[in-house]
């Protein structure tokens, strides 16, 4: 099996979402050798040496300066190129909105079987089974990707990151195999960094604290910011908040907010309404800080403490930071 | 401005989901099919663009069985939608969302419109390949995390933001594009009573799906519903202080989620 796994770049670096395709495209190919990298748009000749370091000894690059602010599927005809190039017969990517973009364009253009936000992939007769969440982590379904092609994007967080096995890659360019005209029509103009530029985006954090009505008012909400900012965090919130006005709507996490599996989820002040579960079930732990012992969110957390929010959360942020300086 | 909506019939929300008893797939058997969350906001968002451009006119279209489909596509004209077209085929088939873009590229083709849009994923299955595969049948750019999408008649350009990893991104484009709708933070409109009675005798246009177009998501094989949650672990304190101490050495030692 021959994988190539695109690297992404965020913030100047390889995205961590880029390190779990890593991770998983050795786990199926077996040996870093079997798996190639590829970089597309400016800056992609410093994803090598980024890929370098799990042991990729070959990296393709196409630092194809059009692609800078363009939209994801104006990648997809490098990308295929770069997998035939390779001879590659599995494609793998970051569960980014970039990533999963590209793989619906790919599953056509690449003439592939496709599926975005895998969490577990395994082979089975020539074939690739794969597990994802569906219904925002209700459910799980197991598929069978049949056929010579495949392409999948990796959830976040779903892998344990490679290991460090650092190597000197060759470094090929590949030219732009198409003319992607209509497809450089659309333009970013501006990026507004989150309110949560201060920590990881929701996307992204593997711990998410979000705060509820429980909090009371807009002022109190700094002390869910405190609590992630000691872990290190992304901040989220339920509905009722994002509906006051006490934090945008960028916060909001659930059925009309975002969905988010990050390793350690924390509700605070938050009762665990069924549109706010299905956005964050899928958190591989969740914690409860809720004064109500009857809240629902009780039934899906794995830890609770029962209690005051407004005496809870300072003492958990102290302590917080008490074992990060000791 | 032609504007076509792709809308997904999708379990209400509230469902108890089961699991077929073939094991693999969601037991459909008395399930309520509604519009997907995200395409009541891809809906209002049409609509929205409707109002705002004279002689605009909005055509939904869904691909999927009876009488799901047909459910979904007389909702969407009591919102107020202009055309309906129901590309018939069956769960399986639609249920592929890249098979489903495959099979609506047919019969969006020609005339071109000048704006696709779909939600960005489905609420069942989020497959979130929809958008990107229809894009790539049609030849043309796709976006998807779409909100607050406007066109900009005076440089004839739709502004809209996607909300990505990186934060709020501000973009243009001109048409004809395919956009998934993250949520455009509209709040969708609700149908009047009278618009409801008349789009059930609404002409809905059918055609059937082109069986030749392939499948692309793969052969779902098992649906699993996770072992009920048994309840949190209560943490037993005296302080606050006690409280978080305790937490945190469970969560260093026990759950291994803290360095
Ligand atoms: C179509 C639709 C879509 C929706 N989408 C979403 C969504 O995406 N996300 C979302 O979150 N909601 C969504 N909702 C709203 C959802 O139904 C709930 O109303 C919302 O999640 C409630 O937010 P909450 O838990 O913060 O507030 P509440 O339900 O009011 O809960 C507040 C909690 O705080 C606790 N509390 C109060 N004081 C303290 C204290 N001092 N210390 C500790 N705990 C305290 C209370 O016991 C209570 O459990 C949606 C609703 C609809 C109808
Ligand atoms: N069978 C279908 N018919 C019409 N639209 C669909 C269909 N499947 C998916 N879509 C659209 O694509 C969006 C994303 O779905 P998905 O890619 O399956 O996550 C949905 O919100 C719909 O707008």
């Amino acid at each position: 099996m021959t994988v190539l796994v695109v690297a992404e770049r965020t913030g100047g670096r390889l995205a961590a979402a880029s390190l779990d395709a890593i991770a998983v495209g050795i786990s199926l190919a077996g040996t870093t050798a079997a798996v190639v990298g590829f970089a597309a748009g400016p800056g992609a000749r410093e994803s090598a040496s980024d890929l370098g370091q799990y042991g990729l000894a070959r990296v393709l690059v196409a630092d194809d300066p059009s692609l800078e602010g363009a939209p994801p599927c104006a990648g997809a005809a490098s990308v295929a190129a770069a997998a035939d190039r390779v001879g590659a017969d599995t494609i793998l990517i970051g569960g980014t909105t970039y990533g999963r973009d590209l793989v619906a364009r790919l599953a056509v253009k690449w003439k592939a079987s496709a599926a975005n936000g895998v969490t577990e992939v395994t082979p089975a007769d020539g074939a690739l089974r794969i597990r994802r969440p569906v219904f925002g982590g209700r459910a799980t379904e197991t598929r069978t990707l049949a056929g010579p092609r495949r392409v999948l994007s990796v959830r976040p967080h779903a892998f344990p990151p490679p290991p460090s096995a650092p190597a000197s890659p060759t470094v090929e360019p590949l030219a732009r195999p198409e003319d992607p005209a209509p497809l450089l029509g659309p333009k970013r103009t501006g990026v507004e960094a989150t309110a949560a530029g201060l920590g990881p985006s929701l996307g992204d954090a593997s711990i998410v604290v979000s705060g509820g009505r429980g909090v009371r008012t807009a002022e109190n909400f700094h002390l869910v910011e405190e609590l992630a900012a000691a872990l290190g965090a992304a901040v989220g919130a339920s509905r009722a908040v994002t509906d006051a006005g006490w934090r945008p709507g960028s916060f909001q996490v659930g059925q009309t907010g975002r969905s988010v599996s990050p390793q350690l989820y924390i509700a605070v002040g938050i009762s665990g309404a069924i549109q706010h579960l299905v956005g964050m079930v899928s958190s591989r732990v969740i914690v409860a800080i809720n004064s109500d012992a009857s809240a629902p969110i009780f039934r899906v957390a794995d830890y609770g403490i029962v209690g005051d929010l407004f005496q809870i959360v300072p003492a958990l942020t102290a302590e917080i930071r008490r074992v990060r300086s000791a | 401005m032609e504007i076509v909506v792709c809308v997904r019939p999708v379990p209400e929300a509230e469902t108890r989901l089961r699991v077929a008893p073939n094991g693999q797939t969601l037991d459909a058997d008395g399930v309520k099919f509604v519009l997907a969350g995200y395409d009541e906001s891809a809906v209002e968002q049409a609509l929205l663009l409707k109002e705002a451009v004279a002689g605009s006119t909005v055509h939904v279209v869904a691909c999927g069985p009876a009488p799901r489909t047909e459910e979904v596509l007389r909702a969407s004209l009591a919102l107020g939608c202009d055309r309906a077209t129901w590309v018939e085929a069956p769960a399986e088939f639609a249920a592929d969302s890249i098979r489903a873009a495959g099979a609506i590229a047919a019969v969006v083709r020609s005339p071109l419109p000048d704006l696709l849009l779909c939600g960005k994923q489905g609420g069942d299955d989020e497959s979130g390949l929809f958008s990107g595969a229809l894009g790539e049948h049609l030849g043309l750019p796709d976006l998807n995390y779409v909100t607050d999408l406007r066109w900009d008649a005076g440089t004839s350009r739709f502004r809209f933001q996607r909300a990505t990893e990186a934060g709020a991104e501000r973009w243009e484009a001109p048409a004809p594009l395919v956009v998934g709708l993250q949520q455009a933070w509209n709040d969708p409109r609700t149908a009047k009573l009278p618009n409801i009675l008349k789009s059930r005798k609404a002409t809905v246009a059918k055609v059937h799906a082109d069986p030749s177009v392939p499948p692309g998501a793969g052969q779902p094989e098992k649906f699993e519903l996770p072992a009920p949650r048994t309840g949190a672990k209560l943490i037993e304190y005296k302080t606050p202080e006690e409280a978080a101490q305790k937490l945190v050495r469970i969560l260093r030692e026990e759950a291994k989620v803290l360095p």
